[in-house]
């Protein structure tokens, strides 16, 4: 079962459908009493509504937090306006524009074709340099390129008077005849698209590595997760979801101005996000909802005359509002009032998985049976060396393992064995010496590629996707593999109930005890269908019984996929336990290698890893 | 001669940019947070200075007045706001502190006005004195005066003191400091008065020269800070101070040399090369080295 279609198309299909559904009759039913006052504000929620589920498929999904949509708005509304607007009406406001944009005379809706063809090809240069600069979750420079696009925008709109007349009137035209806005049905088509995008991304392949890539980069690079290019694809679909958005904005407003798309909109499209819940379009609709409310009642309670309360009902009440929200939110609940919470995904968990578990036992017996062939790939590290400053990390290390058997790395603190991991894996350059996989040189090659030739790690102090689903963090991984690793690979449902975990599988992969949290590190190494998995101390902190449990887990696990295992770990019980043959890592270079017998006969071992030479005696 | 007096100048604008820089370094080497309100220190002195200036008190005292409230609104802000989000995701700490820069601003527009007020600024500290070609402005010399010895009191504070040991120690590494019995507390809050003493200095130059209150007064010192701070890569205290001298000189270069018509977007251009700077060095120029442990 690659790709559950009923979990990620059917249901969440569904659930927008079942969105829209809500906001049109919650639309009908405040706008009944024919108020056009109404039906402006309904039709400028359902814009905002647009606008922010475009925001939402960029930092919802990748966690970097962007001030720029607006200004691709701006870029978009602008190009759209420039367009749209008759040339009388031009000749009259901007005769001078350049580029002969003065004579140009479109439809409505070849200009927002335009509009936003022009800001999607903008947003890639901006992409570009966003996944240079490396951006992740939280980063500061993703701030910093986003709010000087935002202000460049600004300030070219300001002063390109030749082009946008400038700040202070801004362009308008004239209503396009039967063409308003005012018969809000096809906004709902546009929101339903636009629901139905964000929902879908939200599932997609694309889509979910790039939540991987927001809980933690790292961890998503090792598992042959190339950041740069989920982030490219959501900013992408985002901006254009974006600029639709501005456009309509723009066309029901019949001006712009470039204050219109600047901090004020930014700040209140941002808080929309925030407070319903980024992670989800449920949560991301909820706010728009409620911030609409919020606005529109401080609005209407700052203009009342009630002498008493003067202190507070007066101008400015909606931007205390904002601002108050965001904060608030920020401090007392940072994921917004729904999380990531889906109506459907509720639907599927609590349905349509209770039948699935009951089948599952039947299935128990075939898949213990299957045991694929041992590969007899090989991995040689060949002189490898590292210095941290001046610190000689790992000298002149040499290390062979086959895929059929189990090696193991051992060494007191300090020793390098880490260090020689992240060699392994790509997250360190060594200073010398290479790394290979059968015919393949791996050195210099990014993490995420080395991953996707077969070698995939997992973590001493995990870094797990903390906020996805134990599941769900199988599942990604199990989709890398699916798509850049021919390998076969044991399907989720089997990694999940060898793992012992299938009782959790819907808890957050944050909310699990040490133990269990260990469990699925090695599943989800597992679920890459690496040809070597490395162990990074895969016991620590777990007890003698719990070790045992684990060499058992660590042989099945790996047979499952027939992958050759490098394993470190300072347990001697478990390493002699598992390992078909040992290295022994002493300050940075191998002093032994061999069985475990061999090894722990060895005098210069006994010094080096069990201490003084008096013990050894 | 041109340049020299361009360089001046330079470093009298990049003084206030490096006092400001400094405060938001200082908070970001203790909570890993960098702060988009400080801007807002800058926006109560402004009222704090036009409210005492408007009742006839003299420049001198609004100038002790402007840094005392800096300092409380400092500490007052990580009360209120800051001390919750503490080791919070990035996130969460970004939007929180650009939510407290979206309330303040809100305040000033509810109970002063959402315009600018002006204010009198003391003239006798834009004479200048001729020295062969160059035009050397008091303020100019003042600035770069207080800030040498703000700096160089900062720097005794932070080497010489248990305050600035812990500062620095909790810099470097939070968890090991509040370990070895710092108290995360004390420090924090210590450097956010400092920071708010900082940015207080810093607004007494910037306010005596744009004369005016506003609530949006803090947004362009802020942004200015901190990209000074981004120049001087975020951790580093001295990475900063250079930082803001550099990018005061930059931006007097500039102005000197753009073609007329796009000197209005200095500014703009300025950031955009700050963003540059970002892609092509995302560990800023003066490199800390921050090295992620797996």
């Amino acid at each position: 079962m690659r790709h559950d279609s009923i979990r990620h198309l059917v249901f969440p299909t569904f659930g927008s459908i079942l969105l829209i559904v809500v906001l049109i009759c919650g639309g009908i039913l405040y706008t009944a009493n024919g108020d056009a006052s109404r039906d402006s504000l309904i039709t400028q929620m359902l814009i905002n509504a647009i606008i922010v589920l475009g925001i939402q498929i960029y930092i919802g999904n990748t966690g970097v937090l962007s001030f720029g949509h607006i200004g691709f708005g701006a870029i978009a509304g602008y190009t759209f306006a420039i367009c749209a607007i008759s040339p009388a009406r031009k000749m009259m406001q901007i005769p001078d524009a350049p580029f002969g944009l003065a004579n140009v005379d479109l439809t409505p809706l070849a200009s927002g074709i335009i509009a936003v063809g022009l800001s999607v090809a903008l947003a890639f240069f901006v992409g570009m340099a966003l996944s240079r600069a490396g951006v992740r979750s939280g980063a500061v420079s993703a701030v910093v390129i986003t709010l000087a696009l935002l202000f460049v925008v600004h300030e070219v709109a300001r002063n390109w008077t030749d082009l946008t007349r400038g700040g202070k009137i801004g362009l308008s035209f004239s209503p396009f005849g039967n063409a308003t806005l005012e018969g809000k049905n096809w906004i709902y088509v546009f929101l339903f698209c636009a629901v139905l995008l964000a929902r879908l991304f939200k599932e997609t392949r694309i889509g979910r590595f790039a939540q991987c890539v927001r809980e933690d980069d790292l961890a998503a690079r090792t598992m042959g997760i190339d950041p740069a290019i989920q982030q490219m694809w959501a900013l992408i679909i985002s901006v254009a979801l974006v600029s639709v958005g501005s456009t309509l904005r723009v066309f029901e407003l019949g001006s712009i101005n470039p204050r219109l798309f600047f901090f004020d909109y930014t700040l209140l499209t941002l808080t929309m996000l925030i407070v319903g819940g980024r992670n989800g379009i449920t949560g991301a609709l909820t706010g728009v909802v409620i911030i609409t409310i919020g606005s529109e009642l401080t609005r209407k309670l700052s203009e009342l005359d009630i002498v008493a309360l003067s202190w507070i009902l007066r101008e400015g009440l909606t931007d205390l509002f904002l601002g108050g929200a965001m904060l608030g939110f920020m401090i007392l609940r940072p994921a917004g009032i729904l999380g990531d919470f889906e109506f459907d995904h509720w639907l599927h968990e609590r349905f349509l998985h209770r039948q699935k578990k009951k089948t599952w036992t039947s299935k128990e017996e075939q898949i213990r049976s299957k045991v694929v062939k041992k590969n007899q790939t090989v991995l040689n590290v060949e002189g490898v060396s590292v210095n941290f400053g001046g610190f000689r990390a790992l000298g002149n290390v040499e290390l062979k393992a086959t895929g059929d058997e189990i090696v193991g790395l051992i060494g007191p603190n300090g020793a390098g064995k880490t260090t020689l991991l992240n060699v392994i894996t790509g997250l360190v350059e060594p200073d010398s010496g290479r790394v290979q996989l059968g015919e393949k040189n791996l050195t210099g090659m990014q993490p995420h590629e080395i991953a996707r030739s077969g070698l995939v790690r997992t973590f001493q102090n995990f870094r797990l996707f903390s906020d996805l689903s134990v599941r769900e963090n199988i599942e990604v991984v199990h989709l890398m593999a699916g798509k850049y690793r021919s390998a076969q690979t044991p399907d989720v449902d089997t990694l999940l109930f060898q793992a012992g975990l299938w009782e959790f599988q819907s808890l957050r992969a944050a909310g699990l005890d040490y133990g269990n949290a260990r469990r699925l590190e090695l599943a989800r190494a597992v679920a890459a269908a690496p040809d070597f998995l490395l162990l990074d101390e895969p016991t620590s902190g777990m007890d003698d019984n719990e070790s045992m449990a684990m060499i058992d887990q660590v042989r099945t696990m790996s047979s499952m996929v027939g992958s050759g295992v490098v394993v470190i770990d300072h347990d001697l019980n478990f390493i002699t336990g598992i390992c078909d043959r040992v290295y022994v890592l002493d300050q940075g270079c191998v002093i032994a290698s061999g069985t475990p017998a061999e090894i722990s006969a060895d005098p210069a071992v006994k010094v080096a890893y069990l201490g003084t030479t008096a013990e050894a005696t | 001669m041109e340049l020299i007096q361009q360089i001046v100048d330079g470093l009298g604008r990049g003084s206030i940019y490096a006092l400001l820089a400094l405060g938001i370094a200082v908070i970001f080497g203790v909570m890993h947070m960098v702060n988009f309100a400080h801007g807002e220190l800058i926006t109560v002195s402004a009222y704090t200075s036009y409210w005492l200036l408007t009742s006839g008190f003299d420049w001198w005292y609004v100038a002790l007045a402007i840094i005392v409230v800096a300092a409380i609104t400092s500490v007052v802000i990580e009360f209120v706001a800051f001390r919750w989000v503490r080791g919070a995701p990035d996130f969460t700490m970004l939007m929180t502190s650009f939510g407290v820069h979206f309330l303040v601003q809100a305040l000033f527009v509810m109970y002063v006005s959402a315009n600018f007020r002006q204010f009198p600024r003391p003239d006798w500290i834009f004479n200048t004195w001729k020295i062969g070609a160059i035009n050397l402005e008091i303020y100019d010399l003042a600035v770069i005066a207080t800030t040498l010895i703000t700096l160089l009191g900062t720097y005794c504070l932070l080497q010489h003191t248990m305050f600035g040991i812990s500062l620095r120690a909790a810099a470097e590494d939070f968890d090991a400091a509040h370990l070895m019995g710092i108290r995360s507390n004390r420090v924090i809050r210590g450097a956010f008065f400092l920071s708010g003493l900082l940015a207080g200095v810093a607004a007494v130059f910037w306010l005596m020269r744009s004369g005016q209150a506003g609530p949006v007064a803090g947004l362009n010192p802020m942004l200015k800070g901190v990209l000074a701070a981004l120049i001087g890569g975020l951790g580093s205290l001295s990475g900063a101070v250079l930082g803001g001298f550099a990018l005061g000189l930059v931006e007097v270069l500039l102005i000197a040399r753009l073609p007329t018509e796009v000197v209005g977007l200095t500014d703009g251009i300025v950031f955009v090369l700050i963003a540059l700077l970002f892609v092509f060095r995302p560990q800023g120029l003066i490199t800390v080295h921050h090295v992620e442990r797996v």
